[in-house]
Parts: C-alpha cells; structure tokens; sequence
C-alpha cells in the first residue's frame, strides 16, 4: 500500500504549521521524522491519520482520500506521542485495538479478536502480561503494550509519534527492532524520532523536517550531514560514517583554547584518540603515518598529517618535519603502536618530546609483543617511559593531558 | 473477581433491599407476602404501593444514574474523583427549586419542572462556556466552568432562600436529597430517562475503555471522540437532571459506588459499568432505609451519603494508587 502526501499545508490557529509537505511511502520502508521540537513531526503523523485536516493538498492511499478516522484505523496504526496512565488491564488496551472492526452498535470483542489481541502481545513479547494492570508496567512494557495495540488494528501503515521517548536504550532498541520486523512483513511505518542514531540505524528514509517543511529527504547516508544537522536543528556535530552506517556525536566546545596536540601512531593505533582529541576541540597532526594507513585516513580528515609513501621507511625529511610537529606542539601522545624498522624513526621523535617534557604514552599492549625492532628500541622505549606521562590505555589520554596541560 | 460471581451476589442484594425497603415499618414483613397471595388489606397496599414501592423506584433511579453518571465522567475526565454533578445540575437544579418557590408556583410539579429544566440548562451552558474556551484541553475547560458557574447559582439559591425564608423549609430539606413524600408521578417522569440514558452508556461502554486512555489514543482506534464527547455529557446531564429533579442533592453517590466496585471487577467498563449499576440499585434504598428507621423522624439522605463519602473520599485520597 502506497501512501503519498501531497502538497499539504495545515493550519493551527493564524499559524501554518505544515507548509507544502510532500512524500510517499512505500510497502517495506520505515521512514523516521527528524526535526527538532515544535518542527511539525508530529502533525505530520495526526493530518496522515485525520485528526487534522489539511487546509490545502491531500493524504493518498493507493490514490483514494482516507474518509472518516473510523475507516483510517483499520488501514492506519496510529501511535500518538503520550503514553496513557490507567488502571486497564493489558489485554483490555490491546483488545481496543479491534475497536475498528467491531460494528458500530454495542461493540464487544468476540472470540477472533481475543485471538488477534493475544497474538499481537505475543509480537511485542508480553504474552504472559495479558492480564497485568498497565499502570504498574515499566516504561519500556508500556510502549510495548502500545505498540501492541497498534497492531491488534492490522495496520498498512504504522504511524508512530515518538515511541522510544523516555526509555532506557535497551527498551530503544527493542521497540524499533519490533517496528522493523513489523516493516519487513509488508507493512510499512512513518516514526518521529529525536535520536538520530537510532534512527539512522533502522529507518530505511529519513526526512527531515523544519518548521513545517520538509528540508531534506532520502537515505541515512546522504542526508544526515554536519551541514543539514547544523541547519535543521542549530547543533554543532560531527558525523562518522562506518560503512552505509552514520554516526553522530557532539562536537565539545574547545578546552583550553587552541592547543596543539601531536599524535605518533599508525596502523590505527591513534584514531580513536585522534577522534576524542578533536571532538574535545584540540587541533590535532599525526606523524610519521604511510599513505593510506587507517590512522592516515582519519587524521586526513581531521587535522594535519606527516606522511610517509606506502610502505616506505621514513625519510630524512618526513622525520625532520615529525621533529618540528613536536617542538611545535603543546603535549605529544605515543600511540599503542608497533615498532619494525619502517617506522623505527617515530620512537626517536617520541623519546625527543620524552626530553621536552611533554610527552604521553598510551601503553596498551607490552611493549615486548609489538617490537620487531630488537634490543635498541626496548632500551629507547624504557628511557622515554621514565620521562613521560603513561597510561594504560586511549580513554585515559584527555586526562593525561588537562594534567600536563594544567 | 468474576463477573459471573459478583453479578448473582449483587442480585442478592438487590432482592434484600427490595424485601427490606417494602417491609421495613409497623405492618410487618408478613404483609409483603399477603400482598403477593392477594390477602392484605386497603391499608397495607396503600402504604407499600402508593408510599413503599415509589419510594424504593425512586431510591434505585438517583443511585442508579448518579453511579453510572460518576462512572462515565471519571472515564472521559481521566479523573477518578470526577463526579456526576460536574456539570453544574446540582446548582441549577437548586436554583429553579428554589425560583419555583420564591414565585410561589406551589405544586410539587412546578418545582419538579423548574428544577429539571433549570439543571439542564446549566449543564448546556457550562458545556458552551467549555467549548468555547481557549484551553487546548476542553474536557477541563468544561470541568472548570462547572466549578465556577456551581459556585455562582448556590450563591443565588442562598440568596432565594435569604429573601423567601418562610417558604423555603421546604427547599432546604429537598436541597440535603430525600426521598420522603415520594409521587408515582416522579417515578414516571424519571423513570423513561434513566432507563433510557442508562442503556446509552452500557451500550456505549466500550468507548469509555478507549477515553481512559486520552482522546488522542480513542481517536487511533476509530472513536469519533467529539461527537461521544457530546453525547456522552448530553446523556449524563439528562440523567443527572432528571434524579435531582426528583430527589434533590445526593453527594458522593457517582464517587463511593463505582470505586468499590473497581476495586472488585477493574476498570474494564464492561464489567464495572453493569456491576456498578447493580451495586447503586441495592445501596441506595439501603441507605434510604437507615434514614427511614434510624431516628423518630427522617434523616436527609444526601446527608448520610455525604457523611459516607468524606472518609471514602479520603481513603481513596491515602491509600490508592489512582
């Protein structure tokens, strides 16, 4: 079943709330509603259901209108944003569900819609909660007594108003993997969302609305960017991408001004601290690291890199400019890397800022497992240990450094 | 509890109330059961037919429309302790009491008249005042202006009462709920109204289910919930009415039953709705029989359910979770 918006401008008050907003949705997609509070997220969801109606455009089901809300709800599964308190039975909310397909004189679930009921709180998992009193449920059972609600109505569509709202990020995931189970059956579902990785995790399409419009559209991939989150909500992220995944973090306010942290690493020993380093606001070089090298892709994306060509040694010249980076810079990290003769050099430049004083060694993994150099690079390495600051691992490096940094 | 247990203790009750509020008295129970082999005499059947039997219909009318009344506005209030003179009807009804009398329209049918028409004229105006407010929630827009137009007709009805005092005992005692002096023509006047507006909210109770759960969520499974919305404050102001019209000012009757009976069978309406209905029809003329019996004279039974209801109000209030 095919839904499609079209042109649609709702009004509230002296106010258009929703201004020209058109989409479509097809059978298996799940499209998540990204916008800040106030965008029109959840007036999208109630003018597709009929509470409200549009001033101007129209709501499509395979081309026909949507009549009367009491038609809407056998083909629409409506979740509104507020969960209920009551002192209903389980069952008797789910069982509400089949309201829709009762006849409109005395309405009394009969036998199959006690069987529907039953078997939509299996869905969800709470097969044994039938008869539990919904108020004293978790908040996690109750949006999952919702939900189950929802699909007792036998929905096409599942329109879900913010229903990972308040819970802990298990209860998170396990609502949208139910919704996503429910999705790849053939249905299909238009869920508001403030989490944006979790929506990204699950949503086939995202849209992203701002006040009252639909900003941008389409896959996670393409449209969850610094700019668009930047324009859409006001804040200042980074976006990470792991293959078709995106990830978003904040971007923290720089500490102490602009210091200059330099990082010696390769062979990703020094991403993850290249990455807290920059989130935390540092400007950060990395050095001597080859070409293509995952610690040189991410530090290509960050700051400043000293690179050597793939494979090589380093050069005369890659180590003179290694030498400088650390002069220049306010605290240098030796990474949890491993030492051969290619990158011999990088423990020399380590044990120069050892000598300077500003020197912070990650020192993960014994020293003796990651050394193909021999005798000479343990006896260098045991010197620089004696001058630097160590610690065990990358989390405790921003640390180390408000330390040294004061 | 099952339903299937409680409905038949409930009749029980029922058939109690209706043995004790027939016998109850100087004649003796051994006259009922002349009545029924057609042995008793004018005298006998006067009383338990002109005076006993209206009595108890008008006993089971008040605590049957007043508990159903409570039940449905609790569910479309979403407040436990909602009650069925929200609306205003208890004041308005007062007020045209009390007009009825201060003009000196004398009979029993006039005040009858007055104070119905007068009750459901306030419910509609506290319904328009709530409509048209600007509150997003206008269920509560309705609730406050039931406060504040109840808090203006009793300061009228004082007032009536302050100025037309001599002829106003009469008022007063009717203001406190009674069922004394009862009129077959009171039973026939009430009686069609709350059969018929009780039968609305049972047939209508698989609505209330989906109102306890916010209008927004009624309207996700296909409730039209404006227009049950009218109707349902329609109906509970045409039942509400028509009893105080009858049978003056009882309190806490909306709240004390339909609370118990939660407390028995849940929140379902399905099963509290009918259970309710049935708990009223027995406690009423329980009540009406103590006020009988328990004095030299008659207690006002508004009072006694009143009296009943604070505490139950407050245990509600301390120890549950509602």
């Amino acid at each position: 079943m095919k839904l499609k918006v079209e042109d649609v401008v709702v009004r509230l008050g002296s106010r258009d709330v929703l201004k020209d907003v058109t989409f479509e949705v097809k059978e298996g997609e799940l499209v998540a509603l990204l916008g800040p509070n106030g965008s029109g997220k959840s007036t999208i969801l109630r003018t597709v259901f009929g509470v409200l109606r549009p001033m101007k455009g129209v709501v499509m089901l395979d081309g026909k209108e949507i009549g009367s809300v009491e038609s809407a709800a056998r083909i629409l599964g409506y979740l509104p944003q507020d969960t209920p308190i009551t002192n209903l039975k389980v069952l008797d909310i789910v069982l509400l569900g089949r309201t829709p397909y009762m006849s409109s004189g005395l309405r009394r679930p009969d036998e199959s819609d006690y069987g529907v009921a039953r078997k939509a709180l299996e869905e969800v998992g709470l097969e044994d909660f039938a008869d539990r009193v919904f108020s004293e449920l978790s908040g996690g059972e109750r949006q999952k007594v919702m939900l189950a609600r929802v699909f007792a109505q036998q929905p096409k569509i599942m329109l879900l108003d913010e229903p990972t709202a308040h819970l802990d990020i298990a209860a998170q995931i396990e609502i949208m993997e139910i919704v996503r189970q429910k999705v790849e059956e053939g249905k299909s579902a238009i869920v508001a969302i403030h989490d944006i990785n979790l929506a990204s995790s699950f949503a086939t399409h995202i849209l992203m609305v701002k006040d009252g419009k639909i900003v941008y559209a389409g896959k996670a991939e393409d449209v969850i960017t610094e700019e668009s989150i930047r324009d859409v909500f006001g804040a200042e992220v980074s976006v990470r991408r792991f293959g078709r995944g995106v990830y978003v973090v904040p971007k923290l306010k720089p500490v102490g001004g602009q210091k200059r942290i330099h990082v010696i690493c390769g062979g990703g020993s020094g991403q993850n601290i290249l990455y807290a380093l920059a989130e935390a606001g540092f400007r950060v070089s990395a050095g001597v690291v080859n070409v293509l090298d995952s610690d040189w892709e991410v530090v290509s994306e960050l700051g400043e890199v000293i690179d050597e060509a793939p494979f090589s040694q380093i050069s005369d010249s890659a180590h003179e400019r290694n030498l400088r980076m650390v002069e220049e810079s306010d605290a240098v990290i030796l990474a949890n890397l491993s030492v051969g003769w290619g990158n011999f050099r990088n423990l020399l430049a380590a044990k120069y800022a050892a000598e300077l004083g500003k020197l912070i060694v990650v020192n993960g993994t014994p020293f003796n497992q990651r050394n193909f150099v021999g005798e000479s690079a343990e006896r260098i390495y045991e010197e620089i240990l004696k001058k630097a600051i160590v610690v065990g691992g990358g989390g405790d490096v921003l640390d180390a450094i408000r330390k040294l940094l004061g | 509890m099952r339903l299937t247990a409680i409905i038949p203790l409930l009749l029980i009750f029922n058939l109690l109330a209706v043995v004790l509020a027939l016998g109850v008295g100087s004649s003796g129970y051994n006259q009922i059961f002349r009545i029924l082999t057609n042995k008793a005499d004018d005298t006998t059947k006067t009383i338990v037919f002109g005076y006993r039997l209206p009595r108890l219909l008008l006993a089971m009318i008040a605590g049957a429309s007043l508990s159903a009344s409570g039940c449905a506005m609790q569910a479309l209030l979403r407040n436990p302790l909602a009650e069925p003179y929200i609306l205003g009807v208890a004041s308005g009804a007062s007020v045209g009491a009390a007009l009825s009398v201060a003009l000196s329209i004398g009979a029993i049918h006039s005040r009858l008249v007055f104070a119905f028409f007068s009750a459901l004229f306030t419910a509609y105006l506290v319904y328009l005042i709530g409509i048209s407010s600007r509150f997003r929630d206008q269920t509560y827009a309705i609730l406050l202006a039931g406060v504040a137009i109840a808090s203006f007709f009793s300061g009228l009805t004082s007032l009536l009462i302050y100025f037309a005092a001599q002829s106003m005992h009469k008022v007063v005692f009717w203001l406190m709920g009674s069922f004394s002096n009862p009129q077959w023509e009171e039973v026939y006047f009430a009686l069609p109204i709350t059969i018929a507006g009780i039968a609305y909210l049972l047939i209508t109770s698989w609505n209330l289910n989906a109102l306890l759960l916010g209008d927004e969520h009624a309207a996700a499974v296909g409730i039209n919930v404006e227009r049950y919305r009218r109707s349902l404050i329609a109906v509970v102001a045409l039942l509400t009415s028509a009893t105080v019209a009858v049978s003056g000012v009882i309190g806490f009757v909306g709240i004390i039953i339909p609370h118990t009976v939660r407390m028995m069978v849940g929140e379902e309406h399905q099963r509290l709705l009918p259970s309710t209905i049935l708990l009223s029809t027995a406690f009423m003329p329980a009540i009406d029989i103590f006020a009988r019996i328990s004095t030299s004279g008659e207690l006002p039974v508004g009072a006694i359910t009143a009296m009943l209801g604070g505490p139950f109000f407050l245990y509600l209030l301390l120890r549950r979770s509602i």
